[in-house]
């Protein structure tokens, strides 16, 4: 029953997480300098190193997929599929997973930590309110590390997708966009869009909410982490399950 | 918890953050821009709806092709009060001009990948397709002719069978064929069979040689026959110095009466009309003999009609 307890805390955590970003006493200018530098953290540096990991799996990928495609003479899929497969499935879970593993497992220990040696109490004490303080600032940071990640190298991934099809030739834009307007319909770019935003709220929120779950008892922390980063896993596999079922079967 | 310690803040931290943000939501919206754009929501479109009996295979975003070429989308698949489905398809107008008032659109499916929608326009002098125009699309399924095709082979392959098996024309042709090269122990009658053989064959190259005789038999004959000079041809020629002759002798006739009723009526001068009975005599004579010689010429020409007759009026 005790992961049941867990899932409804994070539950409530989100919902109390929402009504604390839309109020309007979160945004001062502490906040905001908070949030810049959670963002720097999990968006900004991590950017290249993150984009050129893509690309080369993406490259490797789509290689394999065009040229085997050509040797069965189904080219004219091959392009479909890549997108199908790289750009709308395997990246954007890839870069929800690796802000989980970077980012989230750091707020979940920082939260735990900061559980555990009581600083959240001496917050509430001092009639500061952590949401405000602390957990806006990340939620948005990780979110929003979600979301650039995914949309610069999804960009990045198409460029590639193009070059691997067409080489540097301009002539096969024409059947590019073709492709692109057959893959990324209404409908399409919908259900794409909701997915990203359900892997930023869930890398966001599970982490933070997990590591509430910490006691003044040092030894709470690691089994606080480690649940946390489990469920975290959990939820992203469900979501991309949810995602994939309604749009294919 | 203030993290500065462990890594380093920069100064234009505000500028980066605002950088990255506004190259995402700038890549973002271009990509939304990119995907209108290739989905033809800025292009002027117009509208075809094919009619077909069965509209199975065909899935909305589909391209119409021509000459190997996309030139339209599918756009939406619905199935008509008559029970027959209807695929809308958007045409650029730019590419329209493929599309004419007497081309005929095709839905294919073939084993492998999707049905495939394909136009042909025969001449494109004719006047175009007018917007939302209405065609009936002919199928052709390579799925639906693959049990056909069996059902052929099958018996095909009856045939063979029957023909190779045990009790098979060709086993039965063989075994002769074993019987007779059995019978054949010795090499003298091995000899008999090659100059049997090789008799039969001087005898058909005979055979051949008088058939090619006969056809240039026929050939002359039908130059004889048909031929300019030929034997109806001369027919045809006596035939018209017969009529010339006839005309002539007609006239020569006509000339007797008069003369005659001139000779009842003048009977006083005897000598002229004497003189004209002589001369007219001598022309009905010439012209009688003309006739005969004419007769006899057809006779001679025309062997077939030995009852030629000529009526004199």
């Amino acid at each position: 029953m005790s992961w049941v307890r867990a899932w409804g805390r994070a539950l409530l955590f989100a919902f109390t997480a929402a009504a604390a970003a839309l109020s309007f006493s979160t945004y001062t200018a502490r906040t905001r300098s908070l949030a810049m530098k959670q963002v720097y953290f999990a968006a900004w540096q991590v950017l290249p190193g993150f984009t050129l990991f893509a690309a080369v799996l993406s490259w490797v990928v789509i290689q394999i997929t065009v040229s085997l495609a050509r040797e069965y003479n189904l080219a004219q899929f091959a392009l479909e599929l890549a997108f199908r497969v790289v750009v709308l499935e395997l990246v954007p879970l890839l870069t929800a997973l690796y802000v989980a593993l970077r980012s989230g497992a750091a707020i979940v220990t920082e939260v735990a930590v900061m559980a555990s040696n009581g600083e959240l109490d001496e917050l509430r004490s001092a009639d500061i309110d952590p949401y405000e303080r602390e957990f806006v600032p990340r939620i948005a940071a990780a979110a929003m590390s979600v979301f650039t990640l995914t949309v610069v190298s999804c960009f990045v991934v198409m460029l590639i997708a193009y070059l691997v099809m067409y080489g540097a030739s301009p002539w096969g834009f024409n059947e590019y966009s073709r492709t692109v307007a057959l893959v990324f319909g209404p409908g399409d770019l919908g259900g794409f869009l909701l997915k990203c935003v359900a892997f930023g709220v869930v890398v966001a929120v599970i982490p933070i909410s997990a590591g509430l779950d910490a006691t003044r008892d040092p030894r709470s922390v690691p089994v606080a982490v480690m649940g946390g980063m489990v469920r975290l896993f959990v939820a992203l596999a469900l979501i991309e399950l949810v995602y994939l079922a309604v749009k294919y079967v | 918890m203030e993290r500065e310690g462990f890594t380093r803040v920069p100064k234009n931290l505000q500028f980066r953050v605002g950088l990255l943000l506004g190259l995402t939501i700038m890549v973002a919206a271009a990509f939304l821009i990119y995907a209108l754009y290739a989905r033809g929501v800025f292009e002027a479109t117009q509208r075809l709806t094919l009619v077909s009996d069965n509209a199975e295979g065909v899935s909305i975003g589909m391209d119409l092709t021509f000459s190997g070429f996309p030139i339209g989308r599918v756009q939406r698949i619905s199935l008509g009060e008559d029970g027959r489905a209807r695929i809308d398809i958007d045409i650029p107008r730019k590419d329209a001009r493929w599309l004419r008032n007497s081309s005929i659109f095709t839905l294919e499916r073939g084993i492998v990948g999707g049905a495939r929608i394909r136009a042909f326009t025969a001449s494109l002098q004719d006047d175009p397709l007018p917007d939302g125009a209405e065609r009936v699309v002919l199928r052709g399924d390579t799925q639906e002719e693959i049990p056909r095709m069996v059902a052929t082979l099958r018996s095909v392959l009856e045939n063979v069978e029957q023909v190779t098996g045990a009790s098979g024309s060709l086993q039965t042709s063989l075994d002769n064929l074993r019987a007779l090269t059995e019978r054949l122990g010795s090499k003298e009658d091995a000899q008999k069979v090659v100059t049997a053989i090789d008799r039969a064959n001087a005898l058909l190259a005979s055979l051949g040689g008088v058939s090619r005789r006969l056809d240039g038999v026929v050939a002359k004959t039908d130059q004889r026959m048909f031929g300019a000079g030929g034997v109806v041809d001369g027919t045809q020629r006596a035939v018209e110095q017969a009529n010339a002759i006839l005309g002539e002798l007609r006239e020569s006739l006509k000339r007797v009466d008069r003369i005659l009723a001139d000779a009842q009526a003048v009977s006083g001068n005897a000598k002229a009309a004497t003189q004209d009975l002589a001369q007219l005599r001598a022309e009905v004579d010439a012209s009688l003999r003309k006739v005969s010689g004419l007769i006899d010429e057809i006779n001679r020409k025309w062997p077939f009609q030995r009852d030629s007759e000529i009526r004199l009026p």
